[in-house]
């Protein structure tokens, strides 16, 4: 598909129309362990989604929900300290994020903010065990293995683009802290490894994971290929009939050299970007996963999240310093975000691109857990700060945080929900939890609230009990 | 809208039903004279036939008004009631277009009917269809289907018998009575206690006990003894299919014989009966051997067994496969790894008649095969692993070197359940479960993990719906689980309904409390009991568990699907039986079960491709031979390493248990004061050792870098690599000198992201005195990120500024199998003993943190990206075909016929040799032998087991 020339409208869905056609006609049949209960499906309001996800615990007092601003003083109370930086207007009226954020700011009338989610209250404070609720709905652990939110809807909705897997996870390596605890939820669980995500720790590199094995030219993998199905046309086996097992192998390596084959991959490609483009998203490897998702979610991407990695003790997981890592990762974060949303939308995808930012919990200078659920705590906060190191949120706080969320029929400029202005910064209207999240994203998707497989006997839906519910205010 | 209005609304609507019939009648019957007419014959039917289509449009037109009202005051709704009104509109305009072309054709103003005839076909076709959308509407969708033969579901007849039986009588005995409750409950047991249950109580209604019943819902009682008109629960079940008040909701509507048998049961006065039900089948715990079929030609009791089930089926014995196909399959089940060329043409050659026999019994006796292979079906059974979820709290524990050994010794299966269920610190791990940080849901503490997975794993019995309200798909109780999981607990368990607690405690019982009682005063005591109980011969199902469970494994399904629901039917029950009872009369022994299966002429049948997964699970599967199968991860590992090149060198397990305590060092890279991976990058390292004055005899050097190094041994060169993988094994006794000597090593870390990096480094000097000096990589190491002057391989070198390596542990990589001084043994590390990696989860290897009883064996789109572009496996390729190409040079001929052999076990044909040495040409490059051998392993031949 010719890259350039697909940023109109008309043309991308005229594409995409061709495109879900050829994938009706080529995906494997789904694994068949698993029955569902057929449900009638909404009409959809986005067919993309992007995650991007603040891994760590994002302080919402020093992003998105600012409170009142104590600057760093020696000798200061560490009760004193609800935001470490002054709040900042945005583009709608009466909407203040806190410095550093500007850029996103400017595009908050492409979109809404939900200001009080809350995190479930799981005890004593595990990161990874929290991301795997955010992400799975479920707590851990549990006696089937949960789907990441991304393999449901893989699963139900199939690619976009049938040569773009339609869960694409980009950002987060398998190789720090907690690596097997991150592995645990990015996972199709029992919906089967087919439905699992295509993973791309690093953007730059995502182009390896689509081509020809490095160092192999076109014409060799073709010539390879070829050599191979001449060797299974001449083999017994395959004369002998066809049955399941043969036929799901050969489609599945047919669909594979196609795919790897592709002119496509190209979407994977960073350096087909004009350099002022690429500079403008570079801010490291979440800003180039942003100007990733970008092409994907122009060319027939489904699910994609772009995290800002969680390593323990890193990125948002401030645990001393705060004030100056926040400081840091907003930089991070603030440009390419803001751009990503202004170039979806001038080429007009941000219409049924869905794209939520999250992070598991928030952070809070004191707290640890929720009020009247005091757990333990993890990190020394003196009472009185005589050393910049303890200025800033480096405990774990888990009931109140900002969602926010553009495009894909969400209702424009919108305020959602509040928090207290004085500690605890808890949210105190509209409460959202983590049921209601994966159901709006569901319900913008069309899918129905009631999706469910059984297993092993019993029905397993999208949400527990496939109780949830979407929150219809989101909705313009 | 008034709503004195509505009745007159609602009854129009309610005559649609009676008008549709008139359009049908006309339009088809039009049609019919239409035809009759033809070439102008029978003239006179012409003008009647006319009338018919105008009546049958105007009928049609009122029906689909008739049916809009019936739509919107009778609350239908649902996407097939809206294919219904738009196939009804569709009729009617389709009839109008008729009628307007007919007005035209008439007048002359068209000069064929051919448009006409066109037009009323047409019309009939999609009216045809419109009405079987009403149909099904009204009578459900499945209809017409279920008046088919062969779709009656199991319990169907019990029904039907129980209905025809007591419908005939004016009074029933209290024992017609009971019976006539407990199938209603069954009923409702299965399609209402979804919604209707204690916890969920949809609409107030709770349907499982006799009080929820009889107590009704939010709109009052349901049921109303003797008068099932009146009854809310009977109207309701008996609404039409899509009606918007029917019930059960989710899903189809009862069966009509269902609906009529509790219509009746109201009728007789409702009347509840004090047996407690057994609502889902139960197989009987206990196992009688049965008796062997006299009158068979068979040798084999299995043979015996399958040979009047095939007489039952009307099918015959089919001839069993050729010696080459077997032996495959044989090693492929037994060790897990492909024969040898040599060994498969002794075999072919081999004349004994009893030589497949004798196959066996070798194959079962290469302990170390035979444990390295299995030892993945115990792992995922018994959900071990090496790496995981719960390691890093300490929230999970290892069982590998128990389960090694048991495999390795052949333990008695009743002693390795008695070990597993009262476990030794070695065994534990089994029922700790997986502990996360924090505070976990009532059904998922640890106590209750045990008892999940003990009923899983070894008895074959779901627990896990128990453990959280009463099963929908057991008979088990929400009391029965946690009587169940407080066998582990320290204190008495409360009950927790789905993770609310309600009150109530459960003493200690195992699920099937006739085998005798586990009470205790402790942990260990209640344990002991278990233990004690779980295992004895009465517990027939403990052992028809895992006979069936072998079997799957050796045959690809097992005698009972799914293998973890132990009372579903079997397709033969005295094959099971047999089996089970063989089983515990060898002393419990797994292998001889293995030889039993094995050594029957079922085995060696040819294998049975199927068309869908479906098949698989139905009821309906018939046993024709062993399944085709798919070599499982570990199997196509182990096979490509045999074959072409070491797919892993290092395994997380070492049985052997032979390691040298090195560590693997790196520069330490710090952010924000926290350890972290190293970033790419070059880094510089030295080490600095003292030998004394006697003489040396030897000096052997042991040396991994991931990614590469130099290194250098007092100022000399003496070794490069790039591949941790492999161990660069150098005798340096030349470059030692007495008094002080230094290693020096540049070390390169690639890629593109911070990653893993790390030596790992072991000197072994032996002095003639025997004496011995072991230098290893450790935390007295110096590094440094600031390139030096060129004098830093020089021992007089300055590197006060130089820091202590960070010591990286071993959690990035697993302990290579050629890391030791005496090296013995494989040059590969066997896939079942590695941790978890991308590829071999590609290829369906579990993360085990639940049981898996299961694996997906079919293809699929990631694995086979995995295959065709994954950088794993293309390394090893590449690396294989550089061996091959040094040891064959350009001998193409040669390497075909060899790879063949060791592949596939046989000679390429003719046709294929042409194939191939067209590809490779008279002088082979690399790259195309290890594109040759990237298409013989894609192969089906190569991937499945025949």
């Amino acid at each position: 598909m010719d890259l350039e020339n697909i940023n109109s409208r008309r043309d991308f869905i005229k594409k995409m129309g061709a495109a879900s056609l050829v994938a009706a006609s080529t995906t494997i049949p789904s694994v068949s362990f698993l029955s569902c209960n057929s449900l009638a499906r909404y009409a959809s309001t986005a067919d993309t989604v992007i995650l991007l996800w603040m891994a760590g615990g994002m302080a919402h007092t020093e992003t998105f929900d600012p409170k009142a601003y104590a600057p760093y003083e020696k000798g200061m109370e560490s009760k004193r300290v609800l935001s470490t930086f002054p709040k900042v207007p945005t583009v709608i009226d009466g909407l203040f994020f806190s410095e550093g954020l500007e850029s996103i700011g400017k595009v908050m009338d492409r979109g809404a903010i939900i200001r009080s989610y809350q995190s479930a209250d799981l005890g004593h404070i595990l990161h990874t065990r929290h991301q795997y609720h955010w992400h799975t709905c479920y707590e851990p652990p549990q006696s089937v293995q949960a789907p990441h939110l991304g393999a449901w809807i893989a699963k139900e909705l199939g690619p976009v683009n049938p040569v773009i897997p339609p869960f694409i996870a980009i950002g987060q390596r398998f190789t720090v802290g907690e690596a097997e605890e991150l592995k645990a939820f990015h996972s199709a669980g029992f919906l089967g490894t087919e439905y699992g995500p295509f993973l791309i720790p690093d953007p730059s590199t995502g182009l390896d994971s689509v081509r020809p094995p490095k160092g192999m030219t076109i014409k060799r993998f073709e010539a390879r290929y070829k050599l191979y199905r001449e060797l299974v046309d001449k083999s017994e086996i395959m004369q002998q009939g066809s049955g399941y097992q043969r036929t799901s192998l050969m489609r599945s390596m047919e669909q594979s050299y196609r795919l790897l084959n592709s002119p496509e991959a190209k979407v994977f490609d960073l350096s087909q970007e004009p350099k002022e483009v690429y500079d403008q998203y570079n801010t490291g490897r979440f800003g180039l996963g942003c100007l990733l998702a970008k092409r994907l979610a122009m060319n027939g991407g489904r699910f994609i999240s772009v995290s800002t990695e969680y390593e323990p003790f890193l990125g948002w997981d401030t645990h001393e310093n705060g004030h100056a890592r926040a400081a840091n990762m907003k930089s991070i974060v603030d440009r390419p975000i803001a751009q990503l949303i202004s170039d979806l939308d001038e080429s007009g995808h941000l219409d049924r691109t869905l794209i939520i930012l999250a992070s598991e919990f928030s952070r809070d200078a004191i707290l640890e857990g929720r009020p009247g659920k005091k757990v333990k705590d993890q990190v020394e906060q003196p009472d009185i700060i005589n050393d910049e190191k303890f200025y800033g949120m480096h405990r774990h706080f888990t009931d109140g945080s900002s969602v926010l969320l553009w495009g894909g029929g969400i209702k424009k400029g919108l305020v959602y929900g509040q928090t207290a202005d004085e500690r605890p910064c808890s949210s105190i209207k509209n409460r959202v939890v983590i049921d209601q999240l994966h159901q709006s994203i569901y319900h913008a998707l069309g899918l129905h609230a009631e999706t469910n497989y059984v297993i092993e006997g019993r029905p397993f839906y999208t949400t527990p009990d496939g109780q949830g519910k979407p929150i219809l205010e989101l909705f313009g | 809208m008034e709503d004195s209005w509505i009745w007159l609304f609602q009854l129009m609507g309610r005559l649609h039903v009676l008008i549709v019939h008139f359009p049908i009648g006309l339009l088809v019957m039009a049609l019919v004279l239409e035809g009759l007419t033809l070439n102008g014959r029978r003239p006179g039917l012409k003008i009647g036939s006319y009338w018919m289509v105008y009546f049958g449009t105007i009928f049609a037109i009122i029906a689909v008004i008739l049916g809009c009202l019936l739509r919107n005051f009778d609350d239908y709704s649902g996407a097939l009631v809206q294919q219904h009104q738009n196939m009804g509109i569709a009729t009617a305009a389709l009839a109008t277009g008729t009628v307007l072309i007919l007005r035209a054709t008439v007048t002359g103003r068209i000069s064929t009917y051919n448009f006409y005839r066109s037009g009323l076909i047409l019309t009939v076709l999609s009216l045809i269809f419109a009405s079987h959308l009403g149909a099904s509407l009204t009578h459900g969708e499945d209809y017409l289907s279920s008046a088919l033969p062969l779709n009656n579901e199991p319990n169907d007849s019990e029904v039907t018998r129980l209905l025809a039986e007591l419908k005939v009588r004016d009074s029933l005995n209290l024992d017609q009575l009971d019976e006539l409750n407990l199938e209603v409950r069954a009923i409702i047991a299965h399609n209402c206690y979804q919604c209707h249950n204690d916890n969920k109580q949809k609409g107030e209604l709770v349907l499982d006990s006799k009080r929820g019943f009889f107590q009704g819902g939010k709109s009052g009682p349901v049921i109303f003894p003797n008068d099932p008109q009146k009854s809310e629960l009977y109207r309701r079940i008996s609404l039409p299919a899509h009606h918007k008040e029917v019930m059960p909701k989710k899903g189809k509507v009862l069966k009509e014989h269902e609906v009529a048998l509790i219509k009746l049961w109201i009728e007789k006065g409702a009347h509840w009966s004090d047996r407690a039900i057994s609502v889902f089948p139960e197989a009987p715990l206990a196992l009688e051997k049965p008796l062997l079929p006299e009158d068979s030609n068979e040798d084999h009791p299995v043979d015996q067994l399958i040979n009047a089930y095939f007489q039952n089926n009307n099918y015959k014995w089919p001839g069993v496969v050729d010696d080459k196909i077997f032996i495959r399959r044989a090693h492929l089940d037994i060790v897990g790894l492909l024969p040898q060329p040599d060994k498969i043409l002794q075999f072919v050659n081999d004349g004994r008649p009893n030589k497949r026999e004798l196959l066996i019994d070798e194959l079962l006796n290469d302990h170390t095969n035979y444990t390295q292979h299995w030892l993945s079906f115990w792992n995922d059974l018994l959900r071990n692993d090496y790496s995981g979820t719960g390691f890093i709290t300490g929230g999970r524990k290892q069982i590998t070197d128990w389960l090694y050994a048991t495999l390795e010794s052949n333990k008695p299966y009743d002693l390795m359940v008695k070990e597993l269920v009262n476990p030794s610190e070695e065994s534990m791990g089994f029922i700790k479960g997986i502990q996360w940080r924090g505070v976990v849901n009532a059904s998922q503490r640890t106590e209750m993990q045990a008892a999940q997975n003990i009923g899983q794993s070894l008895m074959g019995v779901n627990v896990k719906c128990a453990s959280c309200h009463n099963s929908f798909v057991s008979n088990l109780t929400l009391e029965q689980a946690y009587g169940f999981a407080s066998i582990f607990a320290d204190s008495t368990l409360e009950l927790y309904r789905c993770d609310k607690p309600i009150g109530k405690f459960a003493g200690a019982s195992f699920i099937y409390p006739e085998l005798g009682s586990v009470d205790g005063p402790s942990v260990d005591r209640r344990l002991a009991k278990l233990s004690a109980i779980i295992v004895k011969p009465e517990n027939g199902r403990l052992y028809r568990t895992i006979t069936n469970r072998i079997w799957k494994q050796l045959m690809g399904r097992g005698l009972v699907e799914p293998v973890d629901e132990m009372d579903h039917l079997p397709w033969d029950n005295d094959l099971l039986d047999w089996l089970s009872a063989d089983f515990m009369d060898s002393g419990y022994d797994l292998k001889s079960l293995i030889r039993q299966i094995m050594i029957s002429k079922a085995y060696q049948l040819p294998s049975i491709d199927y068309d869908k997964v479906e098949d698989l699970r139905s009821d309906k599967f018939q046993f024709r031979g062993p399944l085709i199968r798919r070599l499982s991860a570990e199997q196509f590992s182990d096979a490509v390493s045999q074959v072409i090149a070491p797919v892993f060198y290092a395994a997380a397990y070492d049985p052997n248990k032979k390691g040298l305590s090195s560590r693997r060092i790196w520069h330490p890279e710090v952010k924000y004061d926290r350890s972290v991976l190293p970033d790419p990058g070059v880094r510089y390292f030295r080490n600095v050792f003292t030998i004394s004055d006697s003489k040396i005899e030897s000096a052997e050097l042991l040396l991994s870098v991931d990614h590469s190094y130099t290194m250098y041994l007092n100022e000399q060169e003496v070794s490069k690599g790039a591949d941790w993988r492999k161990v660069h094994r150098l005798d340096v006794k030349d470059y030692i000198v007495s008094g002080k000597n230094l290693i020096a090593i540049e070390g390169i870390n690639e890629g593109s992201i911070a990653n893993p990096a790390g030596i790992l480094f072991a000197m072994k000097i032996v002095y003639t005195n025997k004496e011995e000096v072991l230098i290893q990589s450790g935390k007295d190491w110096q590094s440094t990120k600031v390139k030096p002057d060129k004098t830093w391989i020089r021992l007089q070198f300055n590197d006060e500024s130089w820091v202590q390596v960070r010591d990286y542990g071993s959690s990035h990589w697993d302990k290579l199998i050629g890391f030791n001084f005496n090296q013995t043994g494989s040059e590969f590390a066997r896939a079942s003993l590695v941790r978890q990696h991308h590829f071999l989860k590609a290829l369906g290897r579990p993360s085990r943190e639940t049981v898996t009883t299961n694996r997906d064996d079919q293809a699929t789109l990631l694995q086979a990206l995995e295959l065709t572009n994954g950088e794993y496996l293309n390394n090893v390729l590449e690396e294989g075909a550089k061996v091959w190409h040094d040891l064959h040079k350009n001998k193409s001929e040669k390497i075909v016929e060899t790879l063949y052999q060791k592949a596939l076990g046989r000679s390429p044909t003719i046709e294929e040799r042409e194939v191939i040495l067209s590809s490779l040409g008279s002088n082979p490059t690399k790259e195309s032998l290890q594109d040759f051998f990237w298409s013989i392993i894609l192969l089906p031949e190569f991937q499945f087991i025949d």
